[in-house]
């Protein structure tokens, strides 16, 4: 069993709790215009162009146990912090034998496992992983159209997963990236308050402010950056979207 | 009236010529009353405790001055600046130049010198290790003394003299050697007089201070005269005596503090006869004459670890200790904390909160991994294991039982650079080493490797000889009256430090160069011998023109695995270079009479300096940059986050030499937002195996601004290997190296 996958990164402290292994799959259904992983759309290995005019060539495929090697390495931090894995993206779950795969095998090594999610993939492919699952990091990007806007996808299917896991007892954080001007409107912060009400044993609400250092990577890529005048929110900006949420009634909300 | 010119260095050389040919215990004693209260400084505003240091240009010190002089040492600088000056007299001249001549035969390290084979000579052409190339350098001096301070503050100085006269008695009867004890006598006389010169000072000084200092003054005195009758009674008399002593024996490691003071803390605090407040305050004022005293690479003070009879009273020293050194922003003293599983978790708590604010210290010590490494480094027991004390930039003895100065340096990448040029130093075109065919007339990697380990094993059995004969001399040139008196087995041996009184007499040779080295033969088994991608001959033309036009060539090299990513086949060769060398200098103990004979990874800027007389190197360095930092990976080069490069740290055996450095460069944030998983991170390292940690707290930003505007950021401290220091001091390319390492 292979994957494709374009980093795996050690030392990971924000995918979940403690010191974690993020295994970063490559390919994803959607098309964020804010991603800052462009290389993690194609399914297929790119041509990423260095600053000094080298190239290098990002992703490969890898096995179970190839990943697993390097995933184990770290099992003493993991167990000091409470760490573990986390499968991310891309979307685990477009490679969803290998994702599944890689879960049953974390699991049979006794690790915490994470999957971080953009929730647009089969319900079934859900249903299949979830008891290998133990905390999802399920993405809220959009609301109502603007959510194929900006993404090329609907929401109803992510919405759809998203109430299935909730009440299968699945353990889900919330997070939700935050561009200025972009997806920061009203009634798309109404709706994160409204998710809380609804979901009410959801763990957390992370809010993900915007950086643009993706648009480089875009360059790199020969691609065109989707958003590229969008300056990083400062602190004021990121404090006003926690206030509003304060204000609709929001108690789980934090900075991820 | 003002003192004749160069006064203090005409009566020294007096009473060293008077004494020339006496038992060296008497000459010792008559230089050292030469020696003070002239080489005492001023007492300073401020100061809580007397003791500064004014050192001659001519004297004695057991440790070193100038660069690598130590017991009778000159300073030549000194002598040629007073030459220079044109109001000198002729009288003054022809006296000051007789003295140069003669000390320049006299000092103590040109008698190491002078004793060298042929061969050795030939081996180590110069001992300029900054400023020349080379792949082995001697270091003349006698570093790392941690004489019993437990001893000297409970018997006191009457105590003292006491032991000595009776082991001078005993001598007598038993015929042996009693001048030893006489010239200790003499030597506790001056130790008394400086007391008693402070003292006389303070109340001068106390004449003119406002009240409040007078105070102050006025109960320095008192101390002082005290401590010259009796053993000190309160945590401040402890505190002069051990510093006092410190100054005048010129030792420059402070011992385990906490054992030591933790008892008069305790007592001080629990009658009330002091407060917190004024506990801190008083290890405040020493905090910064350690400073001041600048010895560069020492001032060490021990806290915390196994082997403490009071351990509770020794951890609220240890806390205080750390706050100190958080509220005094200074290099020294270096504190470092000994920890173990089940020890007091405050102090490990207080330790991170110390650290998190960008103080560098304190360093920590794992004795879980540390006292089974010096257990079996040293063939020790775990009693006596339990003991060791990083002395410097981070060697270990055993608290005033054993010795181990570094006395050599060796340059592992240069040694593979004369390798692969059959002998020649590429840099210098000079025939250094041994002539063992080159790259190109390797078939294999294994004959390489070979060729390189035969050079390197060669090189070590010159520099075990050499610190070897440097204690010879020692031995037959200084009794070291000061140790000797505070250091196993001497009193009961009746014998001077290096002439068959300490315990364990050991050694160590510091390396550099180690991670290049084994980045360097990673790239070309894995390029030249089983690619085939680079041939011997482009290998060579590549390095010799530093890339310039095979820039093709140097991305391969850098693609090749490096130590610092977990990765199988980089540490795996890191191990062999490591375990090589370490193996090779630890089995001299058989062929020499040293206790034992260690590498230490410790790194201060050698790494830097050393790296400017060092070619282009097969890792992918360029010429003259700095060699990767300790056991550490070559800054930048690793990339899969901190847990692979603490994982390849941990691979390295650290019971096969006597101390490294593992340097670690955390944001801010790491301590503030994430400390739970820094803390887990530690504890995981550590539990891994990991021996010791330094750790620098900065963002890279303030190092790039302090890089621009070093007078708004005289207050950032890094680690340079074995030693703190403030960053905007640093040599520029030594702060390009930091920089380069991997922030996490």
């Amino acid at each position: 069993m292979q994957g494709m996958i374009f980093v795996i990164q050690r030392a990971s402290l924000h995918d979940g709790p403690g010191i974690r292994t993020t295994v970063f799959l490559k390919g994803c259904p959607l098309r964020c215009q804010w991603c800052h992983n462009p290389e993690s759309w194609s399914f297929e290995p790119e041509v990423f162009y260095n600053h000094d005019g080298t190239t290098k060539l990002v992703g490969k495929l890898v096995s179970v146990e190839e990943v697993m090697a390097e995933v184990l390495a770290d099992r003493a931090y993991y167990a000091s912090s409470g760490g573990g894995a986390t499968l991310s993206g891309g979307e685990p779950l477009a490679q969803s034998a290998f994702t599944l795969a890689l879960l049953k095998e974390c699991k049979a090594q006794g690790l915490h496992t994470c999957v971080e999610t953009c929730g647009h993939a089969a319900p079934e492919r859900f249903q299949a992983v979830l008891p290998y699952v133990d905390l999802f990091l399920y993405d809220y990007k959009a609301t109502g159209p603007d959510h194929r806007r900006y993404t090329g996808v609907s929401q109803e299917l992510i919405l759809a997963n998203l109430d299935a896991l909730y009440k299968a007892g699945a353990k889900i954080i919330l997070r939700c990236p935050l561009v200025p001007g972009i997806n920061d409107s009203s009634e798309h912060l109404r709706a994160i308050a409204r998710l809380e009400r609804e979901y009410p044993e959801l763990l957390a609400i992370e809010i993900m402010a915007y950086h643009n250092l993706g648009n480089d990577k875009a360059k790199r890529l020969r691609r065109k950056p989707a958003l590229p005048g969008i300056a990083n929110p400062p602190q004021s900006t990121v404090q006003a979207w926690l206030d509003v949420l304060a204000e609709l009634g929001c108690r789980k909300v934090r900075i991820g | 009236m003002a003192e004749r010119v160069f006064h203090r260095e005409r009566e020294f050389t007096k009473a060293y010529k008077q004494h020339m040919h006496d038992h060296i215990a008497i000459r010792e004693a008559a230089c050292l009353r030469a020696q003070y209260p002239g080489a005492l400084g001023p007492i300073e505003p401020g100061d809580l405790f007397a003791g500064r240091v004014r050192p001659a240009a001519v004297g004695f010190s057991p440790d070193e001055w100038g660069q690598t002089a130590f017991g009778y040492y000159h300073l030549p600088d000194r002598f040629r600046e007073v030459l220079q000056r044109p109001d000198l007299s002729p009288e003054d001249r022809a006296e000051i130049e007789e003295m140069l001549e003669f000390w320049s035969r006299e000092n103590t390290s040109s008698k190491v010198r002078a004793r060298y084979s042929p061969e050795m000579a030939k081996v180590m052409p110069s001992d300029n290790w900054m400023n020349e190339p080379g792949m082995v350098f001697p270091l003349y001096r006698l570093c790392g003394a941690y004489p019993n301070y437990g001893k000297l503050v409970t018997l006191g100085l009457p105590g003292l003299r006491r032991e000595v006269e009776q082991a001078r008695d005993r001598a007598r009867q038993t015929g042996g050697d009693a001048e030893l004890f006489t010239g200790m006598l003499i030597a506790l006389d001056v130790l008394a007089d400086a007391c008693q010169h402070y003292a006389d000072q303070a109340l001068e000084l106390a004449n003119s201070a406002d009240p409040e200092r007078r105070r102050e003054l006025g109960a320095m005195a008192d101390i002082l005269l005290k401590l010259k009758t009796e053993a000190p009674g309160t945590f401040r008399e402890a505190i002069q005596l051990m510093w006092i002593y410190s100054i005048v024996a010129d030792v420059r490691n402070y011992g385990r503090m906490d054992v030591y003071l933790g008892d008069f803390l305790a007592a001080d605090l629990d009658s009330g006869r002091l407060t917190e407040a004024e506990a801190l305050r008083l290890l405040q004022s020493l905090w910064q004459l350690m400073a001041d005293r600048n010895t560069r690479v020492h001032g060490r003070v021990i806290i915390g670890g196994k082997g403490r009879p009071n351990e509770a009273n020794a951890d609220r020293f240890a806390i205080l200790a750390m706050e100190a050194s958080r509220t005094v922003l200074e290099i020294e003293p270096q504190l470092s904390l000994r920890f173990y599983r089940g020890m007091n978790p405050a102090l490990m708590e207080k330790a991170l909160d110390v650290i998190g604010e960008g103080r560098t210290y304190p360093i920590l010590y794992n004795d879980d991994v540390n006292i089974p490494a010096v257990e079996h480094a040293f063939e020790l027991s775990q009693e006596e294991a339990e003991q060791y004390v990083p002395f410097g930039c981070g060697e270990y003895i055993i608290n005033h039982r054993s010795f181990g100065t570094p006395s050599g340096v060796i340059n592992l990448l240069k040694a593979l650079e004369v390798t692969l040029h059959n002998g020649i130093d590429p840099t210098t075109g000079k025939l250094v080493g041994l002539q063992l065919g080159g790259l190109e007339s390797f078939a294999t990697f294994d004959e390489l490797f070979a060729a390189y380990k035969q050079q390197v094993e060669y090189l070590v059995d010159f520099m075990a000889q050499q610190e070897e004969i440097e204690y010879q001399v020692a031995g037959e040139t200084m009794a070291n009256l000061y140790l000797s008196m505070l250091y196993d087995d001497c009193m009961e041996r009746g014998k001077g430090m290096f002439a068959g009184g300490v315990r364990y007499l050991g050694g160590t040779l510091e390396t550099y160069g180690n991670t290049n080295t084994a980045d360097s033969l990673t790239a070309i088994k894995q390029l030249v011998y089983e690619e085939g991608r680079i041939s011997p001959k482009e290998l060579l033309a590549a390095l010799d023109s530093d890339f310039e036009g095979y820039e093709h060539i140097r991305e391969l090299l850098l693609a090749a695995p490096k130590y610092g990513n977990d990765d199988p086949a980089a540490d795996g060769m890191a191990v062999k270079v490591h375990e090589h060398i370490c193996h090779t200098v630890r089995d001299q103990r058989k062929k020499t009479n040293l206790h034992s004979y260690l590498v230490v990874i410790i790194n201060n800027s050698a790494n830097t300096l050393m790296g400017r007389w060092t070619a282009a190197s097969a890792d992918g360095r360029k010429a003259r940059v700095s060699m990767a930092n300790g056991n550490n990976p070559t800054g930048g080069m690793d990339k899969k986050g901190v847990t692979a490069m603490l994982n390849s740290l941990v691979k390295l055996d650290p019971s096969i030499h006597a101390g490294a450095v593992q340097n670690m460069k955390f944001s801010p944030a790491m301590f503030s937002t994430h400390r739970d998983k820094l803390k887990a991170l530690l504890q995981a390292y550590f539990d891994n195996g990991g021996a010791q940690a330094m750790i620098t707290v900065v963002s890279r930003g303030d190092l790039e601004a302090a890089m621009q505007e070093p007078e708004k950021y005289q207050h950032i401290f890094v680690r340079v290997g074995g030693f703190s220091a403030r960053f905007v001091e640093l040599d520029r390319d030594v702060q390009l190296e930091i920089l380069s390492r991997t922030l996490y």
